[in-house]
């Protein structure tokens, strides 16, 4: 039977050649730049040329060609994704099995785990004490499987929660500094306050919905977390016991009180924060600037992130984006490190930053952009990211943890369903699809 | 002799390039996944590929999802099939009747095929949404907000009913070909009998159209089963699964699971009870066609 398997992947391959994405030798010259003597490092990233996302990848792979001139040529290519990641992860599995992946990649990453599990990225070259502390810990701890690191960020990201000033000072209600934030009971007895005045102007305390995809549990997460839950043990391989623990339940309850309480909209309403009907909203760090923007008689405030009645003050507050890894193909794994290391530090983050203000990965950039010291909003978002920030789940089946997180917070808080059954109904599904990591 | 080995080489030519991108495309594919759901091939180590026998299969049978995804696409085809079929041939019988703006009703009722089903789904997002226009309507007639999309109870008949509006015209202009089709001189002859309005529908219409039914009836059935745009676009499958179809489970075990051998399988069980399903429509239909065929003859 084995030889009806390497048939199917040998007409695959077939067709892979035939469809014109065979394995691409490039030699000098052949790109212009690529000069005699210099290590070719290819490199794919998931947005087009034309954003400025893409064109800011572009500057520092320029960037990145003179300042190695003589030494690496890095050649770009851009592969369009849609939306939820699509299109750029199909290209890459495609790629996997034809064994034409460049020598490096992009990676979202909650998916770091699941491509070093699966031997698709290797463990970056040792970096020294030095070039790892210019890091945040929060893109570290993301880039780290097995205790070895294997991606650094492109760029980081963080999750606001959002208040709108005038509504609260109308309501008489002051916000907590960073270390004091306000607990779930606490932020109950707020929300109560808040109802009767967000009523009289047609809208709810809380603008909060939880989408499909990956939003939900990269913003409700931290609820988990702060409350001395997990969604999956330290190793990434065991969910039982640990996403449907007692911690966890009492969380899934805790939104589904915010429902029942009326305190959001079940279904959800457009716009509801920005046109001045809602006193809170989680969003991300994008929300200040389409504010600032496009909503400019919004009032924006960042509080801190609500904890648990439990919480200690361990780090708890959303993280993760895009990062860049070398993958198991590259033969120069020096040269896709140092490609690496220029794509993930501070002048490509700041370029970044200017070109679509998403958060840089290190303190220098922090640094370096004058409006994380200035408004007082960006540099919540800042502060909050680098001394509370916590990785989503590491594990090789995060996209099944993401999607079971999601659909469990629906269950339970829209449509007010037990919550120890769902998680229990999330365990299962979660640990059939790590049955092929364990069984190993 | 000679001609005809040469019209065969001609034939081949035109033939040959077709022949090569169906191959390459559908046939190939085909028996790769037919092949691959007795696998465990998993998208991100292909190297580590076994052969499992029927574990998947077995797997896809205990699987409470899977079920529920099969259940929900049935409540789909349920809605869809009589709602779409008889839809289209009431649009077609009025458009039939109508003497000015045909052209307008026309291309009014078409348009919604031609636009991408993306387009559509946002743009009943909107229609459907807690302070859109449906239920700004709804409010004038004192009926409450309903949620439509967002409950997982009103989720599957909202999305069924958007997906008849925008299939419905393809069938239209189908049927609506059909009935011009008609010799006008069998309604002639039942004027003359005094035949009623119904009597004519029912004796001359419907028998002339049965064979486009049959074509509809098919087509139909097989586009409801395919359902997976709709509940992609507008509710991710929710709520709480209510509106997760089969192909939707197939591209979530495929695309974001990598589990490329599991949804192969369930790819093929799909296959195979689409099959089944129109093989017994095909043979149900074919049966009263016979029987009309003979009533036929025998009338004239």
């Amino acid at each position: 039977m084995k030889k009806t398997v390497s048939i199917a992947f040998a007409s695959m391959l077939f067709i892979s050649i035939l469809s014109g994405c065979g394995y691409k030798n490039v030699n000098p010259g052949d790109v212009s730049g690529y000069d005699n003597g210099e290590t070719y490092i290819s490199m794919w990233v998931h947005t087009i040329e034309d954003t400025p996302e893409g064109q800011a990848y572009k500057k520092s792979v320029e960037q990145f060609n003179k300042k190695f001139d003589g030494t690496y040529f890095a050649d770009l290519e851009f592969i369009p994704r849609n939306d939820s990641g699509g299109g750029y992860s199909d290209k890459i599995n495609a790629s996997v099995m034809s064994g034409d992946l460049p020598d490096v990649i992009t990676v979202d990453g909650p998916n770091v785990a699941a491509y070093a599990a699966n031997g698709i990225i290797q463990p970056l070259a040792e970096l020294t004490e030095t070039e790892r502390s210019v890091y945040l810990d929060s893109i570290l701890e993301q880039g780290t499987y097995n205790d070895k690191l294997y991606a650094l960020g492109a760029m980081e990201s963080s999750v606001g929660l959002y208040y709108n000033k005038a509504i609260l000072r109308e309501a008489g209600i002051s916000v907590p500094d960073a270390e004091n934030p306000w607990t779930w009971s606490e932020f109950t007895e707020i929300l109560e306050k808040l109802k009767p005045v967000m009523s009289e102007k047609n809208g709810y305390p809380l603008d909060m919905t939880f989408p499909v995809g990956e939003a939900s549990i990269y913003y409700y997460a931290p609820f988990i977390w702060s409350n001395g839950g997990d969604l999956i043990s330290a190793d990434g391989l065991n969910a039982d016991n640990v996403f449907n623990s007692q911690e966890n339940t009492e969380t899934m309850q805790y939104f589904r009180s915010l429902v029942d309480n009326k305190y959001m909209s079940q279904a959800p309403v457009e716009k509801l924060f920005e046109s001045g009907r809602a006193a809170f909203k989680f969003d991300g760090a994008w929300e200040v600037n389409t504010i600032y923007e496009s909503y400019p008689d919004i009032e924006l405030g960042v509080a801190p992130y609500v904890v648990s009645n439990n919480w200690n003050g361990e780090r708890y507050t959303p993280t993760g984006s895009w990062a860049y890894a070398a993958t198991s193909k590259t033969q120069n794994i020096d040269a896709a490190t140092e490609l690496v290391k220029w794509m993930s530090g501070t002048d490509s983050g700041v370029l970044l930053f200017e070109n679509t203000k998403s958060m840089p990965s290190t303190y220098a950039a922090y640094d370096q952009i004058t409006l994380f010291e200035e408004d007082e909003n960006y540099k919540a978002l800042y502060e909050q990211l680098r001394d509370y920030g916590h990785p989503r789940p590491k594990t090789p089946v995060y996209p099944q943890v993401s999607t079971s997180f999601q659909q469990a917070l629906e269950s339970v808080a829209l449509s007010g369903k037990d919550a120890q059954k769902q998680l229990d109904k999330s365990v299962e599904r979660i640990n059939a699809k790590l049955e092929r990591y364990t069984r190993k | 002799m000679k001609s005809k080995k040469s019209n065969s080489l001609m034939g081949m030519a035109f033939f040959g390039p077709a022949l090569l991108l169906l191959t390459l495309f559908l046939f190939l594919p085909m028996i790769l996944t037919l092949i691959f759901s007795f696998t465990d091939y998993f998208a991100l180590s292909p190297d580590l590929t076994h052969f499992v026998g029927l574990e998947n299969f077995s797997k896809i049978f205990k699987d409470e999802l899977f079920s529920s995804a099969f259940w929900n696409t049935v409540k789909f085809v349920l809605i869809i099939v009589p709602a779409q079929s008889l839809g289209a041939l009431g649009l077609a019988l009025l458009i039939n009747k109508v003497t000015i703006c045909k052209k307008y009703f026309k291309v009014a009722f078409f348009i919604p095929v031609v636009m991408s089903l993306a387009v559509v789904s946002n743009l009943w997002m909107q229609i459907y949404s807690p302070e859109g226009i449906l239920n700004t309507m709804l409010s004038h007639i004192g009926i409450d907000a309903q949620p439509f999309i967002y409950s997982s109870n009103q989720a599957l008949p909202s999305i069924a009913i958007m997906s008849v509006w925008q299939g419905v015209g393809y069938q239209m202009i189908i049927f609506l070909g059909g009935l011009q089709a008609i010799n006008p001189a069998l309604y002639e002859a039942a004027e003359m009998d005094h035949a009623s309005e119904w009597q004519k529908f029912k004796d001359i219409t419907l028998p002339e159209l049965k064979p486009l039914c049959v074509f509809v009836f098919i087509t139909v059935t097989i586009g409801a089963f395919r359902m997976i745009v709709q509940p992609m676009i507008m509710t991710g499958g929710g709520p709480s699964h209510s509106t997760y179809t089969l192909v939707y489970d197939i591209y979530e075990t495929g695309t974001v699971n990598w589990e490329i051998g599991l949804a192969s399988a369930m790819a093929i069980v799909f296959t195979i009870f689409v099959v089944i399903l129109t093989i017994i429509q095909t043979v149900t239909t074919k049966d009263k066609e016979g029987k009309y065929a003979n009533k036929k003859t025998k009338n004239s």
